[in-house]
């Protein structure tokens, strides 16, 4: 008995079409570019200065006439250099830079003690609990001026700006190939972040798309249709055109970001041209969406034949909801992978089937997974998705077909053995 | 050759048997009635017929072959239990359905709207399902069954829910797609229903046959000797007459097995009696079922 392929097509191209035009489906497709461009105008408004925005974040919180008092018991910071005059201002006693304080001239200051030079203890006092006050004594500009104090005179003065600025790091991710050298927030975002909610996004959509051939086949029991339909075509021949028609719908959503994603960077490049480097290569996105194409075929699959066998929609996707649990493991060890993506942990979970897809999209967005890793969660995947497809399709007709009451595991087991 | 053949099916559910050892032809061409009372095992036996359930024994053939994808678009099936998508306009759940039997798109559609024309729908054509009410929907259920042309029809009762005017419609639709070669299998509880429309039936009892052939065959073999008859005047004193039982307004006159109704009806003239209605007795359906059961059990 042949598989009739029309027929398949027939049911994909309506599956398709019937969810795609669902407007909850048209909502969260454009959501996310939707978003995207908000974040961009408004990021776009910043101009070129964004990244610095971020980069300067903690010091937006220090008040721009940031004079900072300060009692100095050793002597060997008054006076104070003339480059820091106006920003350092000298107490000859604690009475008056406290009074100083109290009347709001300065935000804060700063007691030297005598044996500062044996402890590095130095006492700063603010007033309240306003964290400009803390920040202003407690700043690079305090380590700064302490320094310079404490070598004025007896370095070079090249020696003296190592020892306060000693490093200016920045970060070059080295990515298949490709190598691009930025040290600001934005190349952070987009090699971990984006990277790490696209792989989400992906898991995701294998759960959105799984859920709708659920809730379809839930309906269509309830409504009573099915019966229609099975006696116009094979379960088989139903299930493979629901699988393909609502993976059509997924993929479509994927693309859809995806392009838009695309089209966002490059048309806002001021921004983007900051970050230069795409969140994957190329053969990280081909995997990824190989591992797209494999989960949401078992899931779907496994959702499809446990969702027939609940007697209401809901009912359906309550047993099903133990699936998507499982799959969501990766997601409460996230912490953990994040800090190491090639753990034990990490790897086992690869290699299990209903765990595999999520877990393996995750390491593929934090980085280099082994080989060895992908090949053998690859051959698992594809053998469960064969089992799955070849005993799903009979549960699958069993449940169709059962109303009013669950069957029992002991009938599963029969409709399994079942030629 | 027939249209369907079965040979000592079995289906059981939980150690109970729905179906059990049932045989039977349908001829292509004729209409079939599968009667029996609720819980009979009709659905079930349907089920199978349609490969939507494997039986545990037993053998189909239906229109000459196994069933499979091929065949299932050769049937239009009306199952009891009423379906249709609720979100989807009419004209769109007519044409899927159609396609899913293998009909292009553009010719489901066309078929689609002529027969919601022919039911008086044509207005409702792009109307979601769930606006149209419980017998249009019913009425669209029937078109669905038949959008695809298809040779076999089962209807599993199908004039359930139906207004008297709308049975007709249907019963008359079902008479022409007769006329035009189609084979349709009715299922019913209610055996009056069929009775003017079947050639052949079985019927079944706790999944067993317990009357198989033709209508007209049965009927004669189950025919009371007596007579129907409708009067004003006094029946007594008539010879040949072993007792009269009052129905409504007409007397049901059981005969000798000796007196003919002829010899009755000559009595009457002879007397210059009042005849509204004379007419031999032959059992409803109902009753040869109860009979037969009795029968059985015996």
């Amino acid at each position: 008995m042949g598989m009739n392929m029309k027929k398949i097509w027939t049911v994909a191209g309506h599956e398709f079409i019937t969810t795609i035009t669902r407007p909850g489906v048209i909502f969260s497709t454009l959501l996310p570019p939707a978003l995207g461009l908000i974040a961009l105008v408004v990021a776009g408004f910043f101009g070129g200065q964004a990244g610095q925005f971020f980069e300067g974040l903690g010091s937006q919180f220090v008040p721009q006439d940031n004079q900072v008092g300060y009692v100095d018991y050793t002597g060997t910071f008054t006076p104070p250099l003339p480059q820091y005059a106006g920003e350092f201002i000298p107490y000859a006693e604690e009475q008056a830079a406290r009074a100083a304080l109290i009347a709001g001239d300065i935000p804060g200051y700063l007691v030297i003690p005598t044996d500062y030079m044996a402890t590095g203890q130095v006492i700063g006092y603010t007033k309240g609990r306003g964290i400009s006050g803390a920040m202003a004594v407690d700043s690079d500009e305090v380590e700064a001026f302490l320094v310079a104090h404490l070598l004025a005179g007896q370095v070079d003065p090249a020696l003296q700006e190592r020892v306060t600025n000693p490093a200016k790091v920045s970060i070059v991710t080295l990515s298949e190939g490709a190598e691009a050298g930025q040290s600001d927030v934005w190349a952070i975002l987009s090699s971990f972040v984006l990277p790490i909610v696209f792989t989400m996004m992906l898991s995701i959509t294998i759960f959105v798309s799984a859920g709708f051939l659920l809730q379809g086949v839930g309906e269509e029991k309830e409504r009573r249709v099915i019966e229609i339909l099975i006696s116009s075509l094979t379960p088989t021949e139903l299930l493979a055109g629901k699988i393909l028609g609502l993976g059509a719908v997924g993929l479509t959503q994927i693309l859809v970001w995806f392009g838009t994603g695309w089209a966002l960077m490059g048309g806002v490049a001021v921004v983007f041209a900051v970050a230069g480097v795409l969140p994957f290569g190329v053969g990280t996105l081909i995997l990824a969406l190989i591992y797209f194409l494999l989960g949401y075929l078992l899931f779907a699959t496994l959702m499809a034949a446990v969702g027939s066998l609940g007697t209401t929609a809901r009912e359906g996707q309550q047993l099903a909801g133990f699936f998507s649990m499982a799959a969501f493991v990766p997601m409460w060890f996230m912490g953990f992978i994040m800090t190491n993506p090639n753990s034990l942990l990490a790897r086992i979970l690869s290699y299990f089937p209903l765990t595999a897809p999520t877990m393996v999209l995750l390491r593929l967005g934090m980085g280099e997974v082994p080989a060895v890793d992908i090949a053998i969660s690859l051959v698992v995947l594809i053998a469960a998705i064969v089992f799955c497809l070849w005993g799903g399709a009979k549960i699958f007709r069993m449940g169709l077909l059962t109303y009013g009451k669950r069957p029992s595991i002991k009938e599963i087991w029969r409709a399994l053995r079942q030629a | 050759m027939y249209a369907i053949e079965t040979r000592d099916l079995v289906k059981e559910f939980n150690g109970l048997r729905a179906v059990d050892s049932l045989s039977f032809t349908v001829e292509r061409g004729e209409i079939f009635g599968l009667l029996g009372p609720n819980g009979a095992g009709k659905t079930t036996t349907i089920r199978m017929l349609l490969d939507i359930f494997k039986p545990d024994a037993g053998e189909i053939k239906v229109l000459g072959g196994t069933v499979d994808t091929h065949t299932k678009s050769r049937i239009g099936y009306l199952p009891e239990e009423r379906g249709l998508y609720p979100r989807l306009r009419v004209v769109q759940c007519l044409t899927y359905l159609a396609r899913l039997k293998g009909i292009g798109r553009r010719e489901a559609k066309s078929r689609a709207e002529a027969l919601l024309e022919r039911v008086g729908l044509a207005e409702w054509r792009r109307k979601r399902v769930k606006e149209l009410s419980k017998g249009m929907q019913q009425k669209v259920q029937f078109v669905a069954t038949i959008v695809h042309d298809p040779d076999l029809l089962i209807l599993d009762e199908p004039f359930q829910g139906l207004d008297p005017i709308n049975v007709d419609l249907l019963k008359e639709m079902i008479r022409e797609l007769h006329q035009t070669g189609k084979t349709i299998i009715f299922s019913t509880h209610i055996m009056g229903q069929v009775e003017q429309m079947c050639d052949r039936i079985l019927l079944i009892n706790e999944g067993q046959a317990v009357l198989y052939g033709l209508l007209a065959e049965i009927k004669s073999r189950y025919a009371q000797h007596a007579v129907l008859l409708r009067s004003d005047d006094s029946l007594e004193g008539l010879e040949g007459v072993l007792r009269i039982e009052k129905q409504g307004t007409d007397h049901l006159v059981f005969l000798r097995a000796d007196t003919s109704p002829q010899d009755i009806l000559r009595q009457l003239v002879a007397r210059k009696a009042t005849i509204t209605r004379f007419e031999v007795a032959t059992p409803s359906l109902e009753e040869i079922f109860i009979t037969a059961v009795k029968e059985g059990a015996r």
